[in-house]
């Protein structure tokens, strides 16, 4: 080895040394402050968007514990409908804004968000204030709008859906986090995180025609998992969703649902809408068909949850 | 610089000017170009003449009246495509093969003007397929939009193709939808008729099929300035006539047919002598109009008339054994087709065309709506809906469906075929009603959640009702319909769908949905 090179490595090792020192030390101070580990799921109430995300990303240890140096982040809002964010037909743009901020802060190679609009994708992207709040947040909004862009993929786990068209930039992604709307809806009778799925696949007929309840658990079993599901409810359509029709139909209740468990999130957040709008979980079919294909438990006493009102 | 280099090029720039930015209003596939651009298209002939837009027929009269017919040269884009496709085989030729190809003929006043009387009459009685046919704007319009657009979409798709590798995302991958293949071969087929005829005629199409030259000849004859020889100078060499893409320069007898002459110019730069000058037209100064060539003018006039009066009733008359086979021919192929309940309903026109009739008698198929839409819904129609909707566009609802608030083709509908609306008249404009039919329904049929036409339905007209025990079927309201498609879009069941938007022949007003309060919702806790 020459004398040059050993010198680089060693430089390069001593500072990786000090960086996971550091880290360890960090860890081993919250430790002692705090023993609990952190909660599976988290829920904050009574702040803006971006307030919610960051106590939200605190109690669960930081963007750190999902996104890594280097990756590539794919973020996953909701953006099916040309409304404006006052709508509640899109994901709140804010709260995009504001993880794409901290992904890339946490040093993600690339952030990327994109969703197989309903309506046209280029009115979509602009009245949801997506794609701005994206490009002000230095990440890319990528168009979903034509077939070219997805790939197909199996399904293996999947009950009635073998495979899907997938979004190439969700393939090619090192981690993802599903951002959806809580809503109600039409179809699906509710709209949040495992039905936000529905915005990755091209072909989504096949999932109406198909028993559209079990193809939303079943295209959840894909093996590459959302990171985080980080539920929008700051402002909830709880009438003639998913579109609505007026303001008549959203409720401006200021709350944010984060968890890794997709099935903790969705059950989590019915419950909440069921506050406003009553909704028996058995309506919401794909809820007990995703705890049925183990994507997480729908029994939320069994897992730790923090709730924090501002 | 020389008089005749200043006319010509004028004429050039003039002709770029108008001919640009339609071209690429045609092509622009991602609606960059800004929306007004389709004020230049109000400005042409049939157009303005279906429309009823009285002041700029007035000053296209005029402006024919003191220059002649400087509009085929610069207005008419299918005008300036000819002569594109003249200076393209003209590259690369000597000139006597090229450029001074020509040779002068007689006009041929009977087909001109016979065909100019038919399509006239034929569309006074409510059948506009011949003026479909021939009027050069909607011609120009089929080719770009069925044949040039295309192109440049997957010229697009394929640098976006490569931009995507490198992450760049300022191009995106267009689907090119809107075209049909019977359009492709109308538009394919005039172009080719134009290649076919610049070549081996020049402006053999404006001079004989068109319509809109053949009316304008009617004016041109007596234009206040035109092209005339100054009969001291010339020395007969014939540089002029066979530089004329009209046909009309008789160097022999030193006349310039103006009812044909086009106002190019090129047989002004093409003179040695200077012995062709764009002046007053003789028929307008005294002296001359001693001159012995006059009384041949006034024969000729005479004669012209006289063909044009025989013609017209030639073409009246038959007019009856017209519309009876055109009529014929939309019944046979409509009865033809209704092997199933809802695959014989009429076309959806689109929202601002008030009615199908009306539709039928306004719209020449220029197809500028169907490259505007959005959502690509406007598609051509071929002759499902008969030979009176030839090449008409009609709402697809296959794949997409009606922007709620959008009102882009009505915006730009030259014709006014499909008449302004604003964004208050467009959301309650009804062109249709869905129909719902149960027994097709994947609720009904599997017993599974679905509502993916309730969710698409802008105003609820489409709601999911309690069904058997969770389920939830939709239900039309059709009150407040508007016919937009979104139902019918993205309605899973096949082989027929189970919701479909059948046609108001006469279009009606939707009542708007019912405004809801707005109810303070308050909630302090998560519920769980």
């Amino acid at each position: 080895m020459k004398r040059r090179d050993f010198l680089k490595t060693s430089a390069v090792a001593g500072a990786a040394l000090t960086l996971n020192f550091e880290g360890l030390q960090a860890a081993l101070s919250s430790n002692t402050v705090a023993v609990e580990k952190a909660p599976d799921l988290v829920a904050v109430m009574g702040g803006e968007p971006a307030v919610m995300l960051n106590k939200a990303l605190e109690a669960l240890g930081g963007i750190g514990k999902f996104v890594k140096k280097g990756q590539k982040v794919v973020i996953k809002p909701n953006i099916g409908w040309d409304r404006s964010p006052e709508m509640a037909g899109n994901t709140n743009p804010q709260l995009v804004e504001a993880l794409v901020k901290k992904c890339l802060a946490a040093g993600a190679q690339k952030v990327t968000v994109f969703d197989h609009t309903c309506d046209n994708w280029q009115k979509c992207y602009e009245t949801s204030g997506i794609a701005a709040a994206v490009k002000r947040a230095g990440g890319v909004i990528v168009p979903g709008n034509d077939e070219k862009y997805y790939k197909n993929v199996s399904i293996p786990n999947g009950v009635t859906l073998k495979n899907a068209m997938i979004h190439e930039s969700l393939i090619e992604a090192d981690v993802w986090i599903n951002v959806p709307v809580l809503k109600n809806h039409g179809g699906a009778k509710l709209t949040c995180a495992m039905k936000n799925y529905m915005g990755i696949v091209w072909d989504r007929r096949f999932f109406h025609s198909n028993d559209l309840q079990q193809c939303i658990a079943d295209i959840c079993t894909w093996n590459k998992k959302p990171v985080l599901n980080i539920v929008d409810a700051y402002r909830i359509m709880h009438h003639n969703g998913p579109q609505g029709k007026s303001l008549a139909d959203v409720a401006q209740l200021k709350t944010l649902i984060a968890s890794p468990n997709i099935v903790a999130t969705d059950t989590a957040a019915l419950k909440f809408f069921n506050q406003v709008e009553k909704l028996d979980i058995s309506a919401v079919g794909h809820i007990k068909k995703g705890e049925a294909l183990k994507l997480g438990t729908s029994n939320l006493d069994k897992i730790t949850i923090k709730r924090i009102k501002i | 610089m020389k008089q005749s280099k200043i006319l010509k090029g004028l004429r050039v720039l003039l002709a770029i000017l108008f001919f640009v930015p339609i071209f690429l209003y045609f092509v622009d596939f991602a609606n960059l170009l800004p929306e007004s651009l389709h004020n230049l298209l109000h400005i042409q002939l049939v157009p303005a003449i279906l429309a009823g837009i009285i002041w700029i027929l007035i000053a296209q009269f005029l402006l024919v009246l003191v220059f002649g017919r400087i509009y085929c040269s610069v207005i008419c884009p299918a005008g300036v495509l000819q002569d594109i496709i003249n200076r393209i085989y003209c590259i690369g030729k000597k000139k006597k093969k090229g450029s001074r190809r020509f040779v002068f003929r007689k006009p041929l006043n009977w087909l001109r003007y016979g065909l100019l009387g038919l399509t006239a009459v034929l569309a006074v009685f409510g059948s506009i397929e011949l003026l479909l046919l021939l009027d050069p704007y909607s011609n120009f319009g089929r080719i770009v939009s069925n044949l040039f657009r295309p192109l440049v979409m997957w010229g697009n798709n394929l640098i976006a193709d490569g931009l995507m590798k490198f992450d760049n995302y300022t191009l995106y991958h267009v689907t090119v939808e809107s075209i049909t293949i019977p359009a492709v071969i109308a538009g394919g087929s005039i172009l080719l008729l134009f290649i076919l005829m610049v070549t081996l005629r020049g402006r053999l199409f404006c001079n004989t099929l068109c319509p809109v030259g053949a009316l304008l000849s009617l004016v041109s004859r007596y234009s206040f300035l035109s092209i005339n020889f100054d009969k001291n100078s010339c020395i007969q060499c014939g540089k002029c006539e066979k530089s004329c893409k009209a046909e009309a320069i008789n160097v022999e007898t030193m006349e310039v047919d103006n009812s044909r002459c086009v106002d190019c110019f090129n047989c002004v730069t093409s003179c040695s002598k200077n012995a062709l000058h764009y002046n007053m037209n003789p028929i307008f100064s005294k002296h001359k109009l001693v001159d012995k060539s006059a009384p041949i003018e006034s024969q000729k006039a005479f004669a012209s008339r006289r063909s044009f009066l025989t013609t017209g009733i030639t073409v009246a008359s038959s007019i009856p054994i017209v519309t009876a086979i055109a009529q014929h021919a939309s019944h046979g192929k409509r009865r033809a087709h209704g092997k199933e309940d809802n695959s014989n309903w009429p076309p959806i026109t689109p929202p601002g065309s008030l009615s199908l009739e009306r539709f039928k008698d306004t719209c020449t198929g220029c197809h500028l709506c169907v490259v505007q839409c959005p959502t690509h819904i406007l598609k051509p129609a071929v002759l499902e809906f008969g030979l009176g909707y030839l090449l008409k566009p009609h709402l697809d609802y296959d794949n997409s469906y009606c922007n709620y608030e959008c009102t882009v083709c009505s915006d730009v509908c030259p014709n006014h075929a499909i008449k302004p609306l604003t964004k208050e008249e467009k959301v309650t404009t009804q062109v249709g009603i869905a129909h719902f039919f149960k027994n097709r329904c994947i609720v009904e049929i599997d017993g599974t959640d679905c509502g993916a036409c309730s969710e698409h339905c802008p105003t609820q007209a489409v709601k999911m009702v309690p069904y058997k025990g969770d389920l939830r079927i939709p239900k039309v309201e059709p009150e407040i319909c508007i016919g937009c498609g979104g139902c019918e879009s993205i309605c899973p069941a096949r082989p027929d769908r189970a919701i479909i938007v059948k046609a108001n022949v006469v279009h009606q007003f939707a009542s708007k949905p019912k405004v809801e309060e707005i109810k303070e919702i308050e909630v302090d806790e998560f519920g769980f």
